[in-house]
């Protein structure tokens, strides 16, 4: 349980308020940690990827197609276009369009979702075309589905969480400079979306 | 009609990414001054969801992405 101290020593047990202006900036780093463990979390796959394609003869191996980088272009592009809509949901709370807002989070869920559709559609492409496998495609189709896969499953949980926002902001639970929800929301969809910079870049461009 | 699915892609990452491009240099230029460690981590994203932006347009162009051989 959170406490949050007074200068004379007391407990703001009845202040929510209060406690909520003394305690946000810990909550503000702590949800920052989490993000910095994630980003250990993907690095730590990367460099693992990045090291086995370098270690290995040439990329793609043989027998794995390019993949679709046409594709995964709009693709991306969908999901930036998430984090841009993202962005400007909690400027336009900031700043009071409550409208506006809830446009604006609306845009990145579906934006979010059809990333999602998107992925599901390569992935398709890739099992039954392809015959590009987790388990059989070696290094390639390891580092492929786990790396996307990771990420995937962190969109699917950012559109939950955003789809719990939109409903916490219509029932009325943030109001006014109390939306360390919205701020904290905000940050980890930016965060899925550099990750995807990453991803894309490695897996398609480079 | 035969239709190509490619050319609407290219066609979709490019003009979309443009448009997410400007829209997050705009939104890091204006938030340039903001106070505060959350506003310091925004603006590092926006700058890296705009160069993501930048890759797409690239990608879309065929400029980007051409290594290995086609299916």
């Amino acid at each position: 349980m959170a406490v949050a101290t007074l200068p004379h020593g007391g407990v703001h047990a009845d202040e929510p308020d209060q406690l909520y202006i003394e305690t946000r900036d810990l909550r503000l780093q702590g949800f920052l940690l989490f993000l910095v463990s994630d980003c250990v979390l993907f690095s730590s796959f990367i460099f693992a990827y990045l090291y086995l394609r370098n270690s290995g003869q040439g990329w793609p191996p043989p027998g794995i197609p390019r993949l679709d980088v046409p594709f995964a272009a709009w693709n991306s592009v969908l999901l930036f276009g998430s984090g841009a809509t993202m962005h400007y949901a909690l400027e336009n709370w900031k700043h009071g369009n409550f409208m506006k807002y809830m446009l604006c989070l609306v845009a990145t869920i579906i934006l979010g979702a059809g990333f999602l559709g998107g992925q599901g559609y390569e992935y398709t492409n890739l099992i039954v075309n392809h015959h590009i496998t987790w388990s059989g495609s070696g290094i390639f189709g390891a580092s492929f589905f786990t790396l996307t896969g990771m990420h995937g499953f962190h969109v699917f949980v950012g559109v939950c969480y955003l789809t719990v926002l939109l409903m916490q902001s219509a029932a009325g639970v943030y109001q006014g400079q109390k939306h360390f929800g919205i701020t904290a929301g905000t940050l980890y969809w930016h965060f899925v979306d550099v990750i995807w910079v990453l991803l894309f870049s490695i897996f398609y461009l480079i | 009609m035969h239709f190509d699915w490619v050319i609407l892609e290219r066609t979709g990452a490019i003009i979309g990414g443009i448009i997410v491009g400007v829209i997050a240099f705009y939104a890091l230029w204006k938030d340039w001054k903001t106070p505060g460690i959350e506003n310091q981590v925004f603006k590092l994203m926006l700058f890296l969801l705009g160069f993501g932006a930048l890759l797409a347009i690239f990608a879309g162009a065929g400029v980007l992405g051409n290594f290995g051989k086609a299916a």
